[in-house]
């Protein structure tokens, strides 16, 4: 099963023993290049067998835990050295945010403050200030788990990835970018080097809420994050995406159609989150059972929206 | 194949050869000696190995040695001086903010970062237990902990630090 770099020859399922535990590290040749370029070379020279990395927080404890097993011999590719990776660049109208910055950096950024609140709503709940110090968004996206936290509020953002290849530069729209658990788009030979996320603009919300068993260093039950744009009284567009309720992170579009051109009033928002809510089909786990996400799922989209509403005022 | 790694380990630059496979926490402890950096989770939860790294906290279980090349590194070996015990260290111990201690070293470089990174900001109860949530202390209940932080960096505001 090819990985989400595409990686499809290195990796096995999960060992077959019932070892629980810390297991050893496979005997790793380390790259960190510097330049696209250099990045790009390393790339083409060892194709299918190398792995792309940036933060490590997700690649070590994958390997520790047994989740991913690796041949010895496997090259790593460190691509938090590349400048050109590492800046969180404002443009006219969006914000491109290279693969390699980390979410401290998004966090404490002005820019993203400012031009795309619901991302720095978003990074704030995650993991801790240890981890957010390495671990980086374009790693949170590329790990493609279905509760990546950072996603929702790209998705509601109909925000965009950049994908760098041999052949050039590719950009994919975030909601098209997971196919899967642990699965993306990307096949070997590719490294996603941007994400682009549009500016937010007048009469424009946007809101994040998540609900886990605490608020720090944990795993998302149900993630949340609506955007509305407003026409007077009435909201003209929305948009409403959710983490680890399906295999990938997802957009409901009935729950998103039905508010386009309605007063958002409290007998409308509660019909929209409990369309949401009817839309997905989440699964039970050891975090929670379906019946326990989906409610969750519509007080989240309600309160979301809710935010919007407020912060609008 | 082992490589060179040179970095500023506790404001001396060392060098030692390392596996690349290595993580900064295996190196710190089998290389370095630096045995205040504790192994505990290696998944990220619990901070007992937090480390600064370029005056930034970060899990060093979760970091690869070869990437810290050039970087600067300090353990809580690194707040002592001429063998006296860091203002820091003693607050944790006057306030009882330390017990059996496995958690102390990675509360202790977590708990510095910040109060650096505070400057003249009085550092609240809120602010701290925020910065300190990568920290699991299955002990003191926190409260002792916050306290000690907030002692510390009045000593600090007191210019009692080095």
């Amino acid at each position: 099963m090819p990985d989400t770099y595409g990686n499809n020859t290195m990796m096995t399922t999960r060992p077959a023993n019932n070892f629980i535990g810390s297991r050893a590290m496979p005997e790793l040749v380390y790259n960190a290049p510097e330049t696209m370029q250099d990045l790009m070379d390393l790339i083409s020279t060892h194709g299918p067998f190398a792995k792309i990395v940036a933060g490590c927080t997700d690649f070590i404890p994958s390997i520790r835990t047994g989740r991913w097993r690796f041949d010895p011999g496997l090259n790593l590719i460190d691509i938090s050295k590349i400048k050109a990776l590492n800046r969180i660049e404002n443009k006219e109208d969006i914000l491109k945010i290279g693969a390699g910055v980390t979410l401290t950096q998004i966090l404490t950024s002005p820019v993203v403050r400012a031009s795309c609140p619901v991302l720095t709503q978003a990074v704030e709940q995650m993991a801790s200030l240890q981890v957010r110090n390495t671990a980086t968004m374009g790693g949170n996206l590329c790990m493609a788990s279905p509760a990546a936290d950072t996603a929702p509020p790209l998705l509601v953002s109909d925000a965009w990835v950049l994908i760098q290849d041999a052949q050039g530069s590719t950009s994919v729209p975030v909601v098209d970018f997971f196919t899967g658990p642990g699965q993306s788009i990307l096949t070997p030979g590719q490294v996603l080097t941007h994400i682009c996320i549009p500016k937010i603009k007048a009469k424009e919300s946007a809101g994040f809420r998540k609900i886990g068993t605490r608020t720090a260093v944990i795993i998302s039950i149900v993630s949340a994050a609506v955007k509305i744009r407003m026409d007077g009284d009435l909201c003209e567009t929305a948009r409403i995406a959710f983490g680890s309720v399906a295999p990938t992170p997802v957009r409901v579009a009935a729950a998103e159609q039905f508010l386009a051109g309605k007063p958002l009033e409290k007998r409308v928002i509660e019909k929209c989150a409990g369309m949401a809510a009817d839309e997905i089909s989440p699964i039970t786990d050891l975090r929670a059972s379906a019946v326990y996400r989906k409610d969750v799922a519509e007080t989240l989209v309600k309160r979301c929206i809710m935010d919007c509403l407020e912060a609008l005022t | 194949m082992k490589i060179p790694l040179t970095f500023v380990l506790n404001h001396q630059k060392t060098t030692f050869e390392i596996d690349p496979w290595q993580t900064l926490l295996e190196v710190l402890r089998n290389q370095g000696r630096k045995t205040s950096v504790h192994r505990s989770c290696e998944e990220g939860e619990c901070g007992a190995c937090t480390v600064l790294l370029n005056n930034k906290p970060v899990n060093s279980c979760l970091v690869l040695a070869a990437s810290v090349q050039g970087a600067s590194v300090m353990t809580s070996e690194g707040l002592v001086k001429n063998g006296r015990p860091h203002p820091l260290m003693k607050a944790f111990t006057d306030e009882l903010g330390i017990q059996c201690g496995f958690c102390t070293p990675g509360m202790l470089m977590n708990a510095y970062a910040l109060i650096q990174d505070a400057g003249d900001t009085v550092l609240t109860d809120a602010v701290i237990r925020k910065a300190l949530e990568g920290n699991l202390c299955r002990c003191t209940g926190y409260i002792n902990i916050v306290k000690s932080v907030m002692v510390a960096q009045k000593s600090k505001l007191a210019g009692e630090w080095w």
